[in-house]
């Protein structure tokens, strides 16, 4: 490489990386074992089905190996993971003022709920294994659109519909993530909209995990029915500790004949962070499910939002874009199965790589023999700022009916020189110019985001960016 | 008959796909074909497909050109293998065609490392498969000389109850600076029945590399059945035009003129 | 005039969900030469895809008879073979199969003879000297990486070798330089030499008539014929325009 190349620098994490020293009332021991889990099933307080559910999925958890692919996980232990860590406040609040200072000094910092008071439908936030706030909007509430913890919904007159859909689009034999959530699942949300109802704005849910060494298993279960509408936004945060955290979410979606959800996230977890997030979502006939994700953060992650396209004329959009800096192995794509007539998915994704950081886009598109008439396109572009970096495309097709159009395109390559030059001719400094190419490589998925997210993403593209020139 | 896994890919995609190499039962014999090729020079090798598995080594020196053309006859039974490894030098090419015309099983494996200072690549590959025919192929470029340059093209057709999995990778090692890759794939689907699976991947530890890869995979294309009706020509014959132009694009390509009029004629008949 | 040879009757045709023509009403005799003007929008080229069988147009009403046949049923492909020709605005790039390839082919599923490819050849060479274009179009894919003017000459040359009983022209003279309009109506002046084919031409420009036999002339604005008329209407069209067309036509919506 010759002489007087940029370099840009890493990310000043600061602005997230603060913590709180940890006050949990209740903290389990490290590992997995049946007691353990009968010990958290008990403290929750879960009905027997659930209980027997947690054992019943540890089980599969230790009879199932770990996946053969994608990036190294050899540095979790779960042997020294925490699986539970309770908060040192009563469970859940819906009023700001009744949670606990620190905790409420977390969220106040990161923005939230100074979003919810700007433009936001409701908001739930969830420190460490429980979620401690939870608020929904009058005018939202009254439309009958539920938004609240997914314990308390299990006891009440939601009870059956969460017995009903739990875990069952991502069953814990899915894989040895998808078992272990299942075992120790804990906080998250669920939300139900009602047939024909419209939320306008945008539900969120915050994650924080302040705990070391913890694990954070939150299960966000939405289910929006015929003909409904909704936006609900995902945002996640940790402080770096030095030793590993693990992140095995799981969302499962259920969007009824033509209702419509829009699911945005913006993961930006500490660089010791192991993200092993399972979603997913069902689609009936006529309904439409449109992920816009945005990976910045954690030091692995597996990340494939999954849409089944199960009725007819069901449609999927995917818009996500990927940041790898140093450290960071980020596999992330999606999987979408064709399974109804005239099913639509469009694909469109970028990833960036720097400071010997790896991004690699990994897709499924499966067509089954029942998809007539359906069709795909994907579209993957990555780019490479530096010769240390790594950027791997890894897409699949799998179609298995004639009619069908499935189209595929994958771009990988560098700023280019010329609009390097030509920013810099009109004043730019050459970091500038490059943030700025950066931000508009990574502006399909800004576009989909509301405002005051689209900022945030491209303060958190800046920040990636911003560094010496050498 | 022995067990064996053929066509690993460098990178493997989702297990549950089942899209990484494929455990086939294999007859035993195997023939060996090394093609060594002195400094600048140009050769072309026809390599028949047999019972045998054709094992095809290259280690091109400086500025030799290999050509291997490779074709697998309509209606041929049983299975046919083949397992290239080539080595490119400085500004060496290798230029592989690849006609399946049918066949029962067709394995193909096909690794080339551009090693040498602008050496090159090349991959035409087409076929046309129907009844029970299957064709599995793994075709790799590795790039880790400087300014070197790849393209693999596969188009084809599947019709009845055909299937055809295809792996292609260009792989941009560190150190390949200033080096091209180009994957294109085209498959048409004539019946319900038929099957066809892709996984287009690019690998990048370089930053000046440009790779691209784009596939379209479907029925024949409703804008041009119309044109071409608008000619006149009726939906079959519109569609048997367009699958033969499949194989005439890779046949267009083949440096041997008597060759390829013999499969121009071989394959309209 | 000539024997009748199409006949359109109170043609309305939707593209999805609009409705483009209201109810067209035209009559092209044998030989004759029809031209149609009117500006963008008015559904010009949907009147040329309903009469060819284009899927993307219905036809909601009305009929259309080709020589004494009633073509709605028909595909496209059939309407070609009874001598329906159509010069796309913008013809599909169709890679792999080269232009001396296909129009061998149309003519031989036409036939159902055998061409002989050197007979064939020297023909299509006559056709492209008289296009002046290089013989190496011949072996060129259909349309791939070939410039504007060069498809539409492509297409005159498919209408020469084809020899249609009608050939619908779609805008062939938009997007041509002076010299590619001048060498194109070269072609259709050949084309219309014997006066036993028709012509339907469609344009918005009065330059590519000039040298050519003009029979009738026809206003389309608002998906209907506004008027009829002879060569005589093409001076008042350029100096006038179409406006007028359209305000008669909004005044009677409104009336």
């Amino acid at each position: 490489m010759s002489e007087g190349k940029t370099y840009v620098e890493d990310v000043n994490r600061a602005f997230y990386d603060f913590r709180f020293e940890e006050k949990d009332s209740f903290r389990v021991q490290s590992g997995l074992t049946r007691e353990i889990i009968e010990q958290i099933s008990a403290e929750k307080g879960d009905p027997a089905w659930m209980r027997d559910f947690r054992l019943r999925s540890l089980e599969i958890f230790h009879a199932t190996d770990m996946p053969l692919w994608g990036p190294s996980i050899e540095g979790l232990d779960m042997d020294n993971i925490v699986t539970y860590v309770r908060p040192n406040t009563e469970r859940m609040h819906t009023k700001w003022e009744d949670v606990p200072e620190d905790i409420k000094d977390t969220f106040e910092r990161l923005g939230i709920p100074k979003s919810e008071r700007e433009s936001l439908a409701g908001v739930g936030a969830q420190y460490d294994s429980e979620l401690v706030y939870h608020n929904v909007r009058k005018e939202v509430a009254e439309q009958g659109v539920v938004y609240t913890d997914l314990e308390s919904a299990m006891h009440g007159e939601y009870g059956e519909m969460i017995r009903e859909h739990f875990m069952k689009l991502v069953p814990p034999t899915d894989h040895k993530f998808a078992a272990l959530h299942g075992a120790v699942w804990s906080g998250g949300s669920f939300v139900y909209v009602p047939p024909g109802a419209s939320v306008e704005i945008p539900l969120q849910s915050y994650f924080r995990l302040n705990a070391a060494g913890a694990g954070q298993f939150e299960h966000t279960l939405i289910i929006v029915d015929k003909g409904a509408k909704l936006h609900f936004i995902e945002g996640c945060s940790a402080p770096k500790y030095n030793v590993a955290n693990l992140h095995a979410g799981c969302v499962e979606l259920y969007v009824g004949e033509n209702a419509s959800l829009r699911y945005s996230t913006i993961e930006n977890w500490s660089k010791n962070m192991y993200n092993l997030n399972t979603k997913r979502a069902r689609v009936e006939k006529g309904g439409r499910i449109e992920w816009v994700s945005g990976s910045f953060g954690s030091h692995v992650s597996y990340l494939y939002p999954m849409s089944v396209l199960a009725g007819e004329g069901a449609a999927c959009e995917f818009t996500g874009v990927t940041f790898a800096g140093e450290g960071q192995d980020l596999d992330t794509g999606c999987k979408i199965v064709h399974g109804a007539p005239d099913t639509t998915s469009h694909v469109n994704t970028r990833s960036i790589s720097k400071s010997g950081g790896v991004s690699t886009f990994r897709s499924a598109v499966v067509v089954t023999e029942k998809a007539e008439g359906s069709k795909s396109s994907v579209s993957c572009q990555s780019l490479m700022l530096d010769p240390i970096s790594r950027s791997d495309t890894i897409p699949a097709m799998d179609v298995r009916t004639s009619k069908a159009d499935i189209g595929h395109e994958a771009r990988i390559g560098r700023i280019s020189d010329e609009a390097v030059f030509y920013l810099m001719s009109r004043g730019l400094s050459e970091e500038d110019a490059k943030a700025l190419i950066v931000s508009g490589f990574a502006e399909n998925v800004s576009k989909e985001l509301p405002l005051e997210y689209a900022v945030e993403m491209n303060n958190l593209i800046r920040i990636e960016m911003k560094g010496a020139i050498g | 008959m022995k067990e064996m896994i053929v066509n690993r890919p460098i990178a493997e995609t989702f297990g549950w796909l089942h899209m990484g190499g494929t455990r086939i039962m294999a007859p035993e014999g195997e023939r060996a074909i090394a093609c060594a090729l002195a400094e600048g020079e140009t050769r072309t090798v026809v390599v028949e497909d047999t019972e045998e598995a054709a094992l095809v080594t290259a280690d091109l020196p400086q500025g030799a050109c290999l050509h291997l053309i490779g074709i697998r006859r309509a209606g041929a039974a049983g299975m046919a293998r083949t397992d290239i490894r080539v080595r490119c030098g400085e500004g060496a090419e290798f230029h592989w065609y690849r006609l399946i015309l049918g066949g029962q099983e067709s394995y193909d494996n096909c690794s080339v490392t551009l090693e040498g200072t602008a050496s090159s690549f090349t991959a035409d590959i087409g076929y046309r498969l129907g009844g029970q025919e299957k064709y599995d192929i793994n075709c790799e470029a590795i790039h880790t000389g400087r300014s070197t340059e790849s393209r693999i093209t596969a188009s084809g057709v599947l019709s009845e109850s055909a299937r055809k999995l295809m792996r292609g990778t260009i792989d941009f090692r560190s150190g390949c600076a200033g080096s091209v890759g180009q994957e294109t794939e085209d498959v048409l689907l004539m019946d319900e029945t038929v099957r066809n699976q892709s996984v287009p991947v690019i690998l990048c530890a370089e930053e000046d590399v440009a790779g691209d890869h784009g596939a379209t995979i479907g029925r024949p294309d409703e804008k041009s059945l119309y044109y071409m009706g608008s000619r006149g020509l009726d939906t079959e014959t519109a569609c048997a035009m367009l699958a033969q132009a499949k194989l005439d694009a890779v046949i267009g390509r083949i440096p041997d003129p008597a060759l390829r009029d013999a499969l121009r004629e071989e394959t309209t008949r | 005039m000539g024997a009748e040879l199409l006949r359109v009757e109170d043609l309305e045709v939707s593209v999805g969900e609009k409705e483009i023509l209201h109810g067209v009403d035209l009559t092209i005799g044998r030989g004759e030469t029809h031209v149609i003007m009117g500006p963008n929008g008015a559904g010009k080229s949907t009147l040329a895809g309903a009469l060819m069988g284009d899927p993307e147009y219905t036809v909601t009403s009305g009929r259309i008879f080709f020589d004494g046949e009633e073509l709605q049923e028909l595909a496209v492909n059939e309407r070609a073979r009874r001598g329906l020709f159509l010069s796309f605005q913008n013809p599909v790039e169709v890679p792999g199969i080269s232009l001396e390839n296909f129009v061998r082919s149309a003519l031989e599923q036409r036939t159902g003879k055998k061409i002989r490819i050197w007979e064939f050849r020297k023909q299509v060479r006559k056709v492209l000297e008289t296009l002046q274009m290089d013989r190496s179009y011949a072996e060129r894919d259909l349309n791939v990486g070939f410039s504007g003017g060069e498809k539409k000459k492509a297409e005159i040359l498919q209408m020469l070798l084809l020899s249609p009983t009608l050939a619908i022209l779609d805008e062939t003279d938009s997007g041509l330089d002076v010299d590619a309009v001048r060498t194109v109506s070269e072609g259709i002046r050949e084309f219309q030499k014997d006066r036993s084919a028709s012509l339907l031409i469609i344009t918005h420009n009065a330059a590519i008539l000039n040298s050519l036999e003009v029979d009738a002339v026809h206003i389309l604005a608002d998906g209907r014929i506004a008027a009829s008329g002879g060569k005589e209407l093409i001076p008042v069209i350029e100096r006038e325009g179409f406006a007028e067309y359209e305000t008669s036509q909004r005044e009677e919506a409104g009336a």
